[in-house]
């Protein structure tokens, strides 16, 4: 196991220098008077480009401004997001922690519904409950996000006025920048009650929901799906009608005996859905305009912010490699006949 | 000998339900077990042998239905329990071990959890007690190491020892009637027999009542006190063992015994009983064995013969119809 974990960590560095490297291509597209004018506040003033150009190497070849980047990256330094108008370090360390938040949020709301219905689904087929759930989940499927969500935002903004998108509140910034408010954890909703700021909490919270419903909608349905078809298969097999044999009480038969076998793909599908909803809540986090890290990306390639594009990138690929890895972990831990080697 | 039946089976119909078709696959078996026998139930795929075994517990898959007869444990019919009571037989009553062991334990639960939730869904004893007794009954099985092997999941033990599981569980509450349904089909000859041995030697231990389901002759004569022979949904034979086995009524019970291959017998061919068996559920008018039997008159293929007693034996043949008797 601990081998396992090792030999795949020393397969981080490769992916990152793989993604990073591509992306440093592309970049190479763009002249090196594009790529310098972000950084300079008048490009008007005679030289200034020019100068930019030459303390970065703008025109050096690909390999060695891809090296000298590296050599950067690897002491901790992303370079300058013009974008963010901060570090690209401090940017990701400042927006991820809403985007798990909200990641985690989501995926908790989506296994929890999408199990407990998915099986029930399963364990009432082709009943009222079965047509329902398949119905609801077809529904939340065929949706794309950006209606759902403009849709949330219409009715529950707009019309009803109970959360409220945009930015947190006024107080709520003052206080989570105040000299008072300890940061514990980077995560608002946990640091707010540390702090022992209901307010913050609660705001922080009801900025959450929309997004967090949003993005559950679609992954519901995948999962209710996955859910549903692996409990049918397991309850089709032999050992099902032996535990029934044995004399155990229905609930047992369904969730200790089925329901631990049929989980087994759903950890799959979830771990693949939390991470790319790290990376990846774009569509949302622009709609709600969530100050998470997926704003952050889309700014950055909006405004052909390099370093950001490259600090982004990576970010993902190691929350790829890492997450990956993790459900390998978890599976250890449903099914004893998985073993990593 | 005037002994209740501990198990009362009586015009036992199960069909099939196949796009608003009914297919009537066991066409109404009866027969009674009285306590510490061993009726073994013999039959070719598709005779109905395991879906009457399913029956008994009301196990079936979904698409199957019982379509009417009775099956009564001590007096009580189990077809019209409630599922509470039909809970509290299974496994603790009447237990039930199955073809395929590997497939019959939950592949991500230990063999000892496995055991100690079917003492626990039946007495009210603690886990420690529960996990105790376990160990017993596995070493009772005859499985080495009991303590260690507990924790050990279904995947880490042969066909063989999962079958010893599946054993120690059905006898974890020492049932009533034990029905094992094809136990060693799916294991090695070798091990075929000691798990018979173990099943017989436990019997009578126990003096449990055995259903023992198979298509295996020479098992069932191992085996069994009675024997009731299967052949399209519909009992052929039925008589003691030794009585069926020396002195076949049936046509088909005879080229069952005569399709037996013997080792110390060379023969050019294998001796088989030409045609197919009747296709489940589309049930001829008359005998099912009639287009396969070397004996049939026409009265066969149109009329069912029922079931003639011949002393202590039951035959459905038309050949063994009493003589003076209007039918």
């Amino acid at each position: 196991m601990l081998r396992y974990i090792i030999r795949r960590l020393l397969l981080l560095p490769l992916v990152m220098v793989g993604v990073t490297f591509l992306l440093f291509l592309l970049t190479q597209r763009l002249s090196p008077e594009m790529r310098a004018s972000l950084y300079v506040r008048d490009a008007r003033q005679m030289g200034a480009l020019e100068e930019v150009i030459s303390q970065y190497g703008l025109r050096d070849p690909v390999l060695k401004q891809y090296g000298r980047w590296m050599k950067n990256v690897i002491k901790g330094d992303l370079g300058y997001s013009p974008s963010a108008n901060m570090p690209v370090a401090k940017a990701i360390k400042e927006y991820l922690p809403a985007t798990i938040q909200l990641a985690v949020v989501t995926m908790l709301l989506v296994v929890f519904f999408g199990v407990w219905f998915g099986a029930s689904s399963a364990v009432h087929k082709d009943k009222w409950q079965d047509t329902l759930v398949r119905l609801v989940s077809v529904g939340g499927f065929s949706l794309p996000i950006f209606v759902l969500g403009l849709l949330l935002l219409m009715v529950f903004y707009g019309k009803l006025g109970w959360f409220s998108p945009g930015g947190y509140s006024f107080q709520t910034d003052l206080i989570i920048h105040g000299v008072s408010f300890k940061t514990y954890t980077g995560f608002l909703l946990i640091d707010s009650l540390l702090n022992g700021q209901f307010r913050v909490f609660v705001d922080v919270l009801s900025h959450l929901v929309l997004p967090a419903v949003t993005l559950c909608i679609g992954s519901f349905a995948l999962m209710v799906r996955v859910m549903r078809s692996s409990m049918l298969e397991e309850l089709n097999k032999e050992y099902v009608r032996s535990a029934r044999a044995k004399g155990l009480y229905e609930r047992q038969v369904i969730y200790k005996h089925a329901g631990k076998n049929a989980i087994i793909p759903v950890i799959t599908l979830a771990s693949i859905q939390f991470i790319r909803l790290l990376g990846g809540t774009v569509i949302v986090e622009t709609i709600f305009d969530y100050p998470g890290i997926g704003r952050f990306g889309v700014l950055a390639a909006q405004q052909l912010d390099i370093a950001g594009i490259l600090g982004f990138s990576l970010m993902v690929a190691v929350l790829f490699v890492v997450g990956n890895l993790l459900s390998d972990i978890l599976y250890t831990a449903v099914d004893p006949r998985i073993r990593l080697e | 000998m005037s002994v209740s039946p501990i198990l009362e089976v009586r015009n036992l119909q199960i069909s099939f339900v196949e796009q608003n078709r009914n297919r009537l696959v066991l066409r109404g078996l009866s027969y009674s077990l009285e306590k510490g026998r061993v009726l073994a139930v013999v039959g070719e795929s598709g005779s109905g042998k395991t879906v009457h075994a399913l029956g008994l517990l009301s196990l079936l898959p979904a698409a199957a239905r019982i379509s009417g007869g009775e099956v009564r444990y001590k007096g009580q019919n189990l077809l019209a329990c409630s599922a509470e009571q039909l809970r509290q037989i299974r496994g603790a009553k009447i237990a039930m071990i199955f073809q395929d062991p590997s497939a019959s334990l939950n592949p991500v639960l230990t063999v000892g959890q496995q055991l100690i939730e079917t003492l626990r869904a039946h007495e009210s004893i603690s886990k420690e007690e529960a996990a105790r007794k376990a160990i017993e009954l596995l070493d009772k099985v005859g499985i080495p190491n009991p303590e260690k092997r507990l924790d050990e999941y279904p995947f880490q033990f042969s066909g063989g020892m999962c079958q010893r599981v599946m054993i120690a569980m059905a006898l974890a509450l020492k049932p009533d009637i034990l029905i094992a349904d094809e136990p060693t089909t799916a294991l090695d000859v070798t091990i075929q027999a000691q798990i018979l041995r173990l099943m017989k030697d436990l019997q009578q231990e126990y003096g449990m009542a055995v259903i023992f389901i198979t298509h295996n002759l020479a098992l069932a004569a191992a085996i069994a006190d009675d024997v009731l022979v299967l052949y399209g949904g519909l009992c052929m034979e039925q008589a003691p063992a030794e009585k069926l086995f020396t002195h076949p009524l049936h046509p088909y019970t005879q080229g069952l015994l005569g399709s037996l291959v013997s080792v110390s017998r060379k023969t050019e061919h294998l001796p088989a009983i030409p045609g197919n068996p009747p296709i489940a559920g589309e049930p001829l008018p008359g005998c099912p064995f009639a287009p396969r039997c070397s004996q049939a008159t026409e009265k066969c293929s149109q009329k069912l013969p029922p079931l003639f007693a011949k002393g202590s034996c039951y035959v459905r043949c038309w050949l063994e119809e009493p003589h003076g008797s209007t039918h």
